[in-house]
Protein backbone atom coordinates (compact mmCIF):
# COMPACT_ATOMS: atom_id res chain seq x y z
CA UNK A 1 0.00 0.00 0.00
CA UNK A 2 1.81 2.98 -1.38
CA UNK A 3 -0.84 5.23 -0.24
CA UNK A 4 -2.51 5.60 3.32
CA UNK A 5 -5.20 7.81 5.04
CA UNK A 6 -5.54 8.88 8.81
CA UNK A 7 -7.83 10.76 10.61
CA UNK A 8 -8.44 11.70 14.29
CA UNK A 9 -11.57 13.46 15.60
CA UNK A 10 -9.47 14.70 18.95
CA UNK A 11 -10.35 18.22 19.76
CA UNK A 12 -6.76 19.53 20.20
CA UNK A 13 -4.22 20.12 17.15
CA UNK A 14 -1.55 18.53 19.70
CA UNK A 15 -3.02 15.54 20.29
CA UNK A 16 -5.10 15.11 16.73
CA UNK A 17 -1.60 15.35 15.04
CA UNK A 18 -0.06 12.75 17.20
CA UNK A 19 -2.87 10.80 16.29
CA UNK A 20 -2.17 11.18 12.67
CA UNK A 21 1.31 10.68 13.24
CA UNK A 22 0.60 7.48 14.87
CA UNK A 23 -1.47 6.11 12.48
CA UNK A 24 1.04 6.92 9.93
CA UNK A 25 4.04 5.23 11.73
CA UNK A 26 6.44 3.24 9.46
CA UNK A 27 5.11 4.37 6.16
CA UNK A 28 7.64 7.07 5.77
CA UNK A 29 5.64 9.65 3.45
CA UNK A 30 7.60 11.70 1.03
CA UNK A 31 3.63 13.72 0.58
CA UNK A 32 1.23 14.71 3.23
CA UNK A 33 -2.16 16.59 2.25
CA UNK A 34 -4.23 16.98 4.81
CA UNK A 35 -7.62 18.63 5.57
CA UNK A 36 -8.32 20.57 9.17
CA UNK A 37 -11.44 21.12 10.89
CA UNK A 38 -11.85 25.45 11.02
CA UNK A 39 -11.85 24.70 15.08
CA UNK A 40 -8.39 24.12 15.10
CA UNK A 41 -6.43 27.07 15.60
CA UNK A 42 -4.92 27.58 11.64
CA UNK A 43 -1.15 28.47 12.88
CA UNK A 44 -0.58 25.90 15.12
CA UNK A 45 -2.09 22.83 12.96
CA UNK A 46 0.31 23.77 9.87
CA UNK A 47 3.54 24.25 12.26
CA UNK A 48 2.59 20.81 13.83
CA UNK A 49 1.44 18.94 10.41
CA UNK A 50 5.17 20.07 9.50
CA UNK A 51 7.40 18.89 12.42
CA UNK A 52 5.18 15.21 12.53
CA UNK A 53 6.48 14.48 8.92
CA UNK A 54 9.61 16.71 8.77
CA UNK A 55 10.78 14.41 5.68
CA UNK A 56 7.73 15.15 3.63
CA UNK A 57 6.09 17.97 2.08
CA UNK A 58 2.96 18.99 4.25
CA UNK A 59 0.05 21.25 2.72
CA UNK A 60 -3.39 21.22 3.02
CA UNK A 61 -6.23 23.91 4.03
CA UNK A 62 -9.05 24.53 6.58
CA UNK A 63 -12.68 23.21 5.74
CA UNK A 64 -16.19 22.74 6.23
CA UNK A 65 -16.41 19.18 7.20
CA UNK A 66 -13.82 16.41 6.16
CA UNK A 67 -14.18 13.16 4.55
CA UNK A 68 -11.99 9.85 4.92
CA UNK A 69 -12.57 6.98 4.01
CA UNK A 70 -15.97 5.51 4.10
CA UNK A 71 -17.17 8.63 6.51
CA UNK A 72 -18.32 12.40 6.29
CA UNK A 73 -17.29 13.85 9.45
CA UNK A 74 -16.69 17.13 11.63
CA UNK A 75 -14.64 18.95 13.36
CA UNK A 76 -11.22 16.16 12.53
CA UNK A 77 -7.97 16.19 10.69
CA UNK A 78 -8.02 13.93 7.73
CA UNK A 79 -4.75 13.03 6.09
CA UNK A 80 -3.62 11.63 3.11
CA UNK A 81 0.26 9.86 2.86
CA UNK A 82 1.87 9.49 -0.37
CA UNK A 83 5.39 7.55 0.02
CA UNK A 84 8.07 6.83 -2.39
CA UNK A 85 6.47 4.41 -4.50
CA UNK A 86 3.54 6.63 -5.17
CA UNK A 87 4.76 9.72 -5.90
CA UNK A 88 8.14 10.12 -7.79
CA UNK A 89 8.26 13.80 -7.35
CA UNK A 90 6.49 16.95 -5.68
CA UNK A 91 6.82 20.44 -5.44
CA UNK A 92 4.77 22.58 -3.27
CA UNK A 93 4.51 26.35 -4.07
CA UNK A 94 2.24 29.34 -2.15
CA UNK A 95 0.62 31.93 -3.94
CA UNK A 96 0.48 34.83 -1.68
CA UNK A 97 -1.49 37.74 -2.14
CA UNK A 98 -3.77 36.42 -5.04
CA UNK A 99 -4.15 40.27 -6.12
CA UNK A 100 -0.55 39.78 -7.55
CA UNK A 101 0.94 38.26 -10.02
CA UNK A 102 2.12 34.51 -9.45
CA UNK A 103 5.15 33.99 -11.57
CA UNK A 104 7.44 33.63 -8.48
CA UNK A 105 5.34 30.15 -7.88
CA UNK A 106 5.69 29.14 -11.39
CA UNK A 107 9.13 29.70 -11.75
CA UNK A 108 9.73 27.73 -8.83
CA UNK A 109 8.40 24.69 -10.71
CA UNK A 110 9.95 25.15 -13.59
CA UNK A 111 13.35 24.99 -11.81
CA UNK A 112 12.38 22.45 -9.75
CA UNK A 113 11.37 20.37 -13.05
CA UNK A 114 13.89 21.55 -14.80
CA UNK A 115 11.56 22.77 -17.81
CA UNK A 116 8.66 25.28 -18.21
CA UNK A 117 5.14 24.54 -17.13
CA UNK A 118 3.76 24.58 -20.64
CA UNK A 119 6.54 21.68 -21.56
CA UNK A 120 5.10 19.34 -18.71
CA UNK A 121 3.66 16.12 -19.89
CA UNK A 122 -0.22 16.37 -18.30
CA UNK A 123 -0.11 12.49 -18.20
CA UNK A 124 3.26 12.30 -16.09
CA UNK A 125 1.97 15.59 -14.18
CA UNK A 126 -0.94 16.52 -12.03
CA UNK A 127 -1.29 19.68 -10.28
CA UNK A 128 -3.37 20.01 -6.67
CA UNK A 129 -5.46 23.89 -6.22
CA UNK A 130 -6.39 24.76 -2.73
CA UNK A 131 -7.19 28.57 -2.69
CA UNK A 132 -8.78 30.81 0.21
CA UNK A 133 -12.68 29.99 0.17
CA UNK A 134 -13.53 33.67 0.37
CA UNK A 135 -11.15 35.40 -1.76
CA UNK A 136 -13.18 35.08 -5.15
CA UNK A 137 -10.24 35.05 -6.94
CA UNK A 138 -10.29 31.02 -7.98
CA UNK A 139 -11.47 31.92 -11.27
CA UNK A 140 -8.41 33.97 -11.75
CA UNK A 141 -6.12 31.86 -10.30
CA UNK A 142 -7.24 29.22 -12.59
CA UNK A 143 -7.21 31.38 -15.91
CA UNK A 144 -3.73 31.89 -15.41
CA UNK A 145 -2.67 28.80 -14.61
CA UNK A 146 -4.88 27.21 -17.33
CA UNK A 147 -2.87 29.51 -20.11
CA UNK A 148 0.41 28.70 -18.62
CA UNK A 149 0.00 24.28 -18.91
CA UNK A 150 -1.26 21.64 -19.92
CA UNK A 151 -0.83 20.24 -16.59
CA UNK A 152 -4.70 19.56 -15.17
CA UNK A 153 -5.10 21.31 -11.74
CA UNK A 154 -7.83 20.02 -9.53
CA UNK A 155 -8.99 21.36 -5.91
CA UNK A 156 -11.04 22.66 -3.96
CA UNK A 157 -11.83 26.37 -1.98
CA UNK A 158 -11.17 26.27 1.75
CA UNK A 159 -13.54 26.61 3.84
CA UNK A 160 -14.70 27.47 7.46
CA UNK A 161 -17.43 25.72 8.80
CA UNK A 162 -19.89 27.84 6.93
CA UNK A 163 -18.83 30.91 9.63
CA UNK A 164 -17.63 32.51 6.19
CA UNK A 165 -15.00 34.66 8.27
CA UNK A 166 -11.27 32.93 7.89
CA UNK A 167 -10.69 30.61 5.54
CA UNK A 168 -6.65 29.21 5.19
CA UNK A 169 -4.50 27.05 3.03
CA UNK A 170 -1.40 25.56 4.86
CA UNK A 171 1.81 24.85 3.64
CA UNK A 172 5.59 25.02 4.89
CA UNK A 173 4.37 24.65 8.42
CA UNK A 174 2.59 28.22 8.30
CA UNK A 175 -1.17 29.09 7.65
CA UNK A 176 -2.40 31.24 4.78
CA UNK A 177 -4.93 33.66 3.90
CA UNK A 178 -5.85 35.09 0.62
CA UNK A 179 -3.35 32.72 -1.10
CA UNK A 180 -3.35 29.60 -3.15
CA UNK A 181 -1.28 26.42 -2.07
CA UNK A 182 -0.38 24.72 -5.68
CA UNK A 183 1.42 21.55 -5.83
CA UNK A 184 2.47 19.65 -8.86
CA UNK A 185 3.21 15.43 -8.65
CA UNK A 186 4.56 13.23 -10.50
CA UNK A 187 2.69 9.92 -9.42
CA UNK A 188 4.30 6.62 -10.01
CA UNK A 189 1.05 5.29 -11.29
CA UNK A 190 -1.89 6.46 -13.42
CA UNK A 191 -4.30 9.14 -12.37
CA UNK A 192 -7.41 10.11 -13.56
CA UNK A 193 -9.90 12.43 -12.71
CA UNK A 194 -13.79 12.75 -11.56
CA UNK A 195 -16.00 15.90 -12.01
CA UNK A 196 -19.61 14.72 -10.66
CA UNK A 197 -22.58 17.14 -10.15
CA UNK A 198 -25.48 15.47 -9.79
CA UNK A 199 -27.68 17.85 -12.46
CA UNK A 200 -29.29 17.17 -15.29
CA UNK A 201 -30.31 20.32 -17.90
CA UNK A 202 -33.44 21.56 -18.51
CA UNK A 203 -34.67 23.29 -21.77
CA UNK A 204 -34.69 26.69 -20.03
CA UNK A 205 -32.02 29.14 -21.77
CA UNK A 206 -30.62 32.11 -19.75
CA UNK A 207 -28.22 34.26 -21.95
CA UNK A 208 -25.85 36.63 -20.01
CA UNK A 209 -26.85 40.07 -21.06
CA UNK A 210 -25.06 42.14 -18.18
CA UNK A 211 -22.84 41.55 -15.52
CA UNK A 212 -20.27 41.86 -13.32
CA UNK A 213 -17.39 38.93 -13.37
CA UNK A 214 -15.36 40.07 -10.69
CA UNK A 215 -17.97 40.30 -8.22
CA UNK A 216 -20.16 37.35 -9.72
CA UNK A 217 -23.22 39.37 -9.65
CA UNK A 218 -25.58 39.31 -13.11
CA UNK A 219 -27.60 41.95 -13.35
CA UNK A 220 -29.72 40.48 -16.67
CA UNK A 221 -30.26 37.23 -17.98
CA UNK A 222 -32.25 37.43 -21.93
CA UNK A 223 -32.37 41.14 -21.27
CA UNK A 224 -34.36 41.30 -18.26
CA UNK A 225 -34.15 41.94 -14.49
CA UNK A 226 -31.75 38.44 -13.87
CA UNK A 227 -33.64 37.96 -11.16
CA UNK A 228 -37.07 37.97 -12.84
CA UNK A 229 -35.63 36.04 -16.16
CA UNK A 230 -34.64 33.26 -13.21
CA UNK A 231 -37.58 32.82 -11.66
CA UNK A 232 -39.62 33.10 -14.91
CA UNK A 233 -37.52 30.11 -16.07
CA UNK A 234 -38.19 28.23 -13.08
CA UNK A 235 -41.94 28.99 -13.57
CA UNK A 236 -42.45 30.82 -10.47
CA UNK A 237 -42.21 34.01 -8.20
CA UNK A 238 -39.17 35.81 -7.35
CA UNK A 239 -39.37 35.13 -4.37
CA UNK A 240 -40.45 31.42 -4.10
CA UNK A 241 -37.00 31.13 -6.95
CA UNK A 242 -34.70 31.85 -3.55
CA UNK A 243 -35.81 28.85 -2.01
CA UNK A 244 -35.28 27.12 -5.02
CA UNK A 245 -31.59 27.71 -5.80
CA UNK A 246 -30.16 24.57 -4.30
CA UNK A 247 -32.12 22.56 -6.55
CA UNK A 248 -32.33 24.40 -9.49
CA UNK A 249 -28.81 26.38 -10.10
CA UNK A 250 -27.87 27.15 -13.51
CA UNK A 251 -24.95 25.79 -16.02
CA UNK A 252 -22.27 26.04 -18.73
CA UNK A 253 -23.04 23.27 -20.08
CA UNK A 254 -20.59 22.37 -23.06
CA UNK A 255 -20.51 18.82 -24.99
CA UNK A 256 -22.84 17.54 -22.40
CA UNK A 257 -21.12 18.44 -19.52
CA UNK A 258 -22.65 20.87 -17.14
CA UNK A 259 -20.14 23.63 -15.42
CA UNK A 260 -22.45 24.42 -12.34
CA UNK A 261 -23.03 28.23 -11.80
CA UNK A 262 -24.58 28.09 -7.95
CA UNK A 263 -27.14 31.32 -6.91
CA UNK A 264 -25.96 32.66 -3.15
CA UNK A 265 -28.48 35.87 -3.27
CA UNK A 266 -30.48 37.76 -4.96
CA UNK A 267 -30.28 41.20 -4.38
CA UNK A 268 -33.57 43.72 -5.54
CA UNK A 269 -33.32 41.92 -8.97
CA UNK A 270 -29.69 41.52 -9.29
CA UNK A 271 -28.37 37.58 -8.75
CA UNK A 272 -25.12 36.56 -6.70
CA UNK A 273 -23.33 33.12 -7.44
CA UNK A 274 -20.63 31.04 -5.91
CA UNK A 275 -19.10 31.37 -9.33
CA UNK A 276 -17.93 34.26 -11.65
CA UNK A 277 -20.36 34.29 -15.04
CA UNK A 278 -19.48 36.39 -18.11
CA UNK A 279 -21.26 38.25 -20.37
CA UNK A 280 -22.37 36.47 -23.32
CA UNK A 281 -22.58 33.11 -21.61
CA UNK A 282 -25.22 31.07 -22.80
CA UNK A 283 -26.35 29.08 -19.58
CA UNK A 284 -28.43 26.43 -18.29
CA UNK A 285 -31.30 25.83 -16.13
CA UNK A 286 -30.42 22.53 -14.20
CA UNK A 287 -31.69 19.99 -11.62
CA UNK A 288 -31.04 18.29 -9.14
CA UNK A 289 -30.90 14.20 -9.44
CA UNK A 290 -29.57 11.78 -7.07
CA UNK A 291 -25.82 12.17 -5.74
CA UNK A 292 -25.33 9.01 -4.21
CA UNK A 293 -26.24 7.50 -7.42
CA UNK A 294 -24.13 9.61 -9.73
CA UNK A 295 -21.12 9.61 -7.40
CA UNK A 296 -20.84 6.30 -6.82
CA UNK A 297 -21.45 5.81 -10.65
CA UNK A 298 -18.70 8.38 -11.19
CA UNK A 299 -16.38 6.44 -8.89
CA UNK A 300 -17.44 2.56 -10.44
CA UNK A 301 -16.40 4.31 -14.10
CA UNK A 302 -13.52 5.50 -13.13
CA UNK A 303 -12.63 2.30 -11.26
CA UNK A 304 -13.15 0.60 -14.30
CA UNK A 305 -10.96 3.36 -16.53
CA UNK A 306 -7.91 2.50 -14.35
CA UNK A 307 -8.41 -1.14 -13.15
CA UNK A 308 -8.40 -0.45 -9.98
CA UNK A 309 -7.95 2.43 -7.32
CA UNK A 310 -5.42 2.83 -4.80
CA UNK A 311 -6.59 6.53 -3.42
CA UNK A 312 -9.03 9.32 -4.16
CA UNK A 313 -9.25 12.67 -2.77
CA UNK A 314 -12.48 14.31 -3.10
CA UNK A 315 -13.39 17.84 -2.98
CA UNK A 316 -16.85 17.84 -2.24
CA UNK A 317 -18.96 21.37 -2.49
CA UNK A 318 -20.32 22.20 0.92
CA UNK A 319 -23.59 22.77 -1.04
CA UNK A 320 -23.84 18.69 -1.51
CA UNK A 321 -22.74 18.26 1.55
CA UNK A 322 -25.93 20.10 3.18
CA UNK A 323 -27.93 18.69 0.45
CA UNK A 324 -26.84 15.28 1.98
CA UNK A 325 -27.68 15.83 5.43
CA UNK A 326 -30.94 17.14 4.50
CA UNK A 327 -31.93 14.18 2.85
CA UNK A 328 -29.99 12.07 6.08
CA UNK A 329 -27.44 10.65 3.10
CA UNK A 330 -24.34 11.88 4.47
CA UNK A 331 -23.47 8.34 6.30
CA UNK A 332 -24.70 6.75 2.35
CA UNK A 333 -22.57 9.09 0.67
CA UNK A 334 -19.34 8.64 3.29
CA UNK A 335 -19.96 4.58 2.40
CA UNK A 336 -19.83 5.48 -1.55
CA UNK A 337 -15.92 5.66 -0.62
CA UNK A 338 -15.45 2.83 1.84
CA UNK A 339 -13.59 0.45 -0.13
CA UNK A 340 -11.01 2.68 -1.27
CA UNK A 341 -8.60 5.10 0.60
CA UNK A 342 -10.10 8.07 0.56
CA UNK A 343 -9.32 12.03 2.05
CA UNK A 344 -11.51 15.27 0.72
CA UNK A 345 -13.18 17.62 2.52
CA UNK A 346 -16.57 19.67 2.08
CA UNK A 347 -15.38 23.07 0.09
CA UNK A 348 -16.44 26.63 -0.46
CA UNK A 349 -16.01 25.94 -4.42
CA UNK A 350 -14.43 23.19 -6.88
CA UNK A 351 -11.71 23.54 -9.62
CA UNK A 352 -11.20 21.46 -12.47
CA UNK A 353 -9.82 23.28 -15.13
CA UNK A 354 -11.64 26.58 -13.99
CA UNK A 355 -13.89 27.21 -11.05
CA UNK A 356 -17.64 25.50 -10.50
CA UNK A 357 -19.97 24.80 -7.96
CA UNK A 358 -22.08 22.10 -6.33
CA UNK A 359 -19.90 19.80 -8.03
CA UNK A 360 -17.41 17.01 -6.58
CA UNK A 361 -14.21 16.94 -8.30
CA UNK A 362 -11.40 14.43 -7.41
CA UNK A 363 -8.34 13.63 -8.12
CA UNK A 364 -8.04 9.31 -8.26
CA UNK A 365 -4.88 6.97 -8.44
CA UNK A 366 -4.82 3.44 -10.07
CA UNK B 1 -12.40 42.15 -41.21
CA UNK B 2 -13.43 38.63 -40.33
CA UNK B 3 -12.13 35.40 -39.08
CA UNK B 4 -9.08 35.97 -36.94
CA UNK B 5 -10.70 34.55 -34.10
CA UNK B 6 -11.02 31.53 -35.89
CA UNK B 7 -8.01 31.16 -36.92
CA UNK B 8 -6.50 32.24 -33.47
CA UNK B 9 -8.82 29.36 -31.81
CA UNK B 10 -7.61 26.90 -34.54
CA UNK B 11 -3.72 27.86 -33.78
CA UNK B 12 -4.27 27.43 -29.97
CA UNK B 13 -5.72 24.09 -29.68
CA UNK B 14 -3.21 22.64 -32.64
CA UNK B 15 -0.02 24.18 -30.95
CA UNK B 16 -1.26 22.92 -27.29
CA UNK B 17 -3.35 19.92 -28.24
CA UNK B 18 -0.54 18.41 -30.58
CA UNK B 19 -2.95 16.27 -31.82
CA UNK B 20 -3.86 14.64 -28.59
CA UNK B 21 -7.66 14.97 -28.66
CA UNK B 22 -8.31 14.65 -24.68
CA UNK B 23 -6.52 17.70 -24.35
CA UNK B 24 -7.83 19.55 -27.46
CA UNK B 25 -11.33 18.70 -25.66
CA UNK B 26 -9.28 20.57 -22.11
CA UNK B 27 -8.12 23.53 -24.27
CA UNK B 28 -12.10 24.20 -25.83
CA UNK B 29 -13.32 23.87 -22.57
CA UNK B 30 -10.96 26.20 -20.96
CA UNK B 31 -12.02 28.86 -24.09
CA UNK B 32 -15.29 27.92 -23.01
CA UNK B 33 -14.87 29.14 -19.43
CA UNK B 34 -13.16 32.72 -21.08
CA UNK B 35 -16.35 32.85 -22.40
CA UNK B 36 -15.59 32.35 -26.09
CA UNK B 37 -17.70 29.37 -27.34
CA UNK B 38 -14.96 27.94 -29.58
CA UNK B 39 -18.13 26.35 -31.95
CA UNK B 40 -19.49 29.56 -32.56
CA UNK B 41 -16.82 31.23 -34.32
CA UNK B 42 -16.22 30.87 -38.50
CA UNK B 43 -13.44 32.57 -40.77
CA UNK B 44 -16.29 34.54 -41.63
CA UNK B 45 -16.91 35.84 -37.84
CA UNK B 46 -15.98 39.53 -37.42
CA UNK B 47 -13.19 40.01 -35.50
CA UNK B 48 -14.43 41.02 -31.86
CA UNK B 49 -11.46 42.60 -29.84
CA UNK B 50 -12.39 41.86 -26.51
CA UNK B 51 -12.31 37.95 -28.01
CA UNK B 52 -9.37 38.64 -29.48
CA UNK B 53 -7.70 40.22 -26.73
CA UNK B 54 -8.38 37.29 -24.42
CA UNK B 55 -6.68 34.98 -26.92
CA UNK B 56 -3.46 36.52 -27.86
CA UNK B 57 -2.88 36.56 -23.57
CA UNK B 58 -2.85 33.05 -24.16
CA UNK B 59 -1.00 32.42 -27.61
CA UNK B 60 1.50 34.62 -25.66
CA UNK B 61 2.00 31.98 -23.18
CA UNK B 62 2.27 29.77 -26.34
Amino acid sequence: MNIKTAFSVMPDSQNAVADIRAQLKGFNPKLVVFFASSTFAPDEIAERMEEAFPSAETFGCSTSGEIVTGKMLTKSLVAMAFNKRAVKDCKVEIIENLNKESYKAFNAFQRHFKKPMKDLDPHKYVGIILVDGLCCKEELIMDKIGDLTNVTFIGGSAGDDLKFENTYVYANGKSYTHSAVLAIMKPSTEFSFIKTQSFCQLPQKLVVTKANEFTREVFEFNGKPAAVAYAEALGTSVEEAKSRFMHNPIGLVFEGEPYVRSPQQITGESMHFYCSVKEGMELSLLESTDIIASTKKALDDAQTELGGLSGVVNFNCILRTLELGQKGLTEDYGKVFENVPTVGFSTYGEQYIGHINQTATMLVFR
Amino acid sequence: MAGKIRQMIDTIISQRAKDNAMLAGVIKTKLMLKGIDPGKFTLQSPDDPAVIGKLEILMKEL
